[in-house]
């Protein structure tokens, strides 16, 4: 009995705790901040600037659960976007093929989790078989990739993995995980504008780390191509496209460049392949569904 | 007093027949919710048949029967006509935007006010992404990095590309997609 009431008060001191520190780290603009300011205006106390870093760390944790807003998310974006043009290469000069490609997405992202937002698609020229996505719903395919494509339900597989990863946010969430770790580690400075600056550009890079070189974690992937196989059911577009994409990019694994490709930024393709094929086989009348060849070859046969 | 036992008996099984069928009733209906943009209610299971009702995403719909990819149902104005299975989804969808308020020709400080967190539309952004360019962080980054003025005017063109409703149905149409399957 009376450990069971000494266990009680123990964990509803731990609770009271974590819900004070959460409180005054929410609280530090009102008071903290400028507390400090007032105690020590010139900064000259060690123990005090301590403390107060101490206090922004512990505030990194805490909103490192928030949600980004679509307007912060759009942003970032933007900034990998420009990378990713430095990176893989300009837009290639078809209008057709980019509005082709547009058409393929938004007609997915329609029936996707977040159809309030806008999505973006550009196909760009480069050597690489890749694609990636933006947070804010700025995807990237290259040429090389759809000119491996035999179908429409095969770009179609390509873009809607991507919108899946939009949809689930796995660049922001990755992005919101280091930041915790930054928080433990790392204790913030002052919000000065150069401060915010350069934490913004330590996203970007990690951003492009992430989603050009390493990729996302294998969970957020299996994620990806799960959605992926059901958005393109609700689409009507069949959903072995994607499976037949990854057989494709498992047969040029052996001879394509490997940096900065999908294959060095994605799980081994036999793995996917095994979950799409299992998770395919919860869809039916799946053979009757679209593969849209014709119109595909033709917008194909545009990028050179 | 035989009658009126009798007469009392027939009550009671009457009202035990009750309590046995209407949770097989709850039961026996389907509900789904409208996941799709622009989804509506037809007249028939064909997209081209005319549009009863248009519906909203979070709409909870009753299914009344299935025929391939079309289900029958009813909406919650009562109204019933089919609606193709890839614009509904058996639990009610996580994000359910705002209704149309139908102010699509406001002014820019509403297209710009409507922007903050995830309650946009689409039509809004749009707009107002032709109008204003990069955003103010990723323009001082640009400027930051010394990113050439390609790769910005490259962007700013991507981020220029609108497409109508109309127009992407008439790209499933003539692709035979989806509902517009044959």
């Amino acid at each position: 009995m009376k450990y069971f009431i000494h266990k009680t008060i123990t964990r509803s001191m731990l609770v009271f705790f974590i819900v004070c520190i959460g409180f005054f780290a929410h609280c530090k603009s009102i008071y903290a901040f400028d507390l400090f300011d007032i105690i020590d205006p010139d900064q000259k106390n060690e123990k005090l600037q301590r403390a107060k870093r101490i206090l922004d760390g512990a505030s990194n944790i805490v909103s490192s659960g928030e949600e980004m807003d679509y307007e912060s998310e759009l942003s970032l974006g933007e900034s990998v976007a420009l990378e990713g043009f430095k990176r893989f290469g300009m837009p290639i000069s078809n209008n057709n093929v980019q509005k082709y490609v547009n058409m393929i997405g938004n007609a997915i992202a329609r029936n996707s989790s977040r159809p309030d937002i806008p999505f973006y698609f550009v196909v760009v020229s480069s050597d690489r078989y890749n694609a990636f996505s933006c947070p804010g719903g700025i995807i990237f395919i290259t040429d090389t990739l759809i000119k491996s494509m035999e179908d429409e339900s095969e770009l179609a597989g390509v873009i809607a993995h991507e919108i899946a990863h939009v949809c689930h946010k796995h660049a922001i969430s990755a992005l919101k995980r280091a930041k915790f770790f930054e928080g433990v580690g790392k204790i913030a400075t002052a919000n000065s504008s150069a401060e915010k600056q350069k934490r913004y550009s330590k996203q970007i890079s990690f951003l492009q780390d992430m989603l050009f070189d390493k990729g996302l974690d294998q969970s957020m992937e299996f994620e990806a191509d799960n959605t992926a196989l059901d958005l393109l059911y609700r689409t009507g577009y069949q959903p072995q496209g994607l499976i037949r994409v990854l057989e494709k990019l498992k047969t040029i694994q052996k001879r394509a460049k490997i940096q900065q490709s999908w294959f060095s930024t994605h799980p081994p393709l036999k793995e996917r392949l095994f979950k799409c094929e299992q998770n395919i086989s919860n869809y039916r009348d799946i053979n009757n569904l679209a593969q849209v060849k014709t119109r595909f070859i033709t917008y194909r046969s545009y990028i050179k | 007093m035989i009658k009126i036992i009798g007469s009392q008996l027939r009550l009671k099984r009457l009202l035990i027949f009750m309590l046995v069928c209407f949770p097989i009733y709850l039961l026996a209906s389907k509900q789904v919710w409208v996941s799709s943009k622009g989804a509506s209610l037809k007249s028939d299971k064909k997209a081209s048949s005319a549009t009863i009702e248009n519906l909203d995403i979070g709409d909870e719909l009753i299914v009344l029967s299935e025929s391939g990819p079309w289900y029958k149902v009813q909406s919650p104005s009562g109204k019933k006509g089919y609606i193709y299975r890839g614009k509904i989804a058996s639990e009610k969808p996580q994000y359910i935007p705002a209704k149309d308020s139908g102010n699509s020709g406001g002014s820019l400080g509403s297209l710009l006010g409507g922007l903050t967190g995830s309650n946009i539309k689409a039509n809004s952004a749009d707009t107002s992404r032709s109008i204003r360019g990069l955003s103010p962080d990723a323009e001082t980054y640009a400027q930051n990095s010394g990113t050439p003025q390609k790769f910005r005017s490259a962007l700013h063109l991507v981020l220029s590309m609108t497409l109508s409703d109309q127009e992407i149905d008439l790209f499933l149409k003539t692709g035979k997609i989806g509902e517009y399957a044959e």
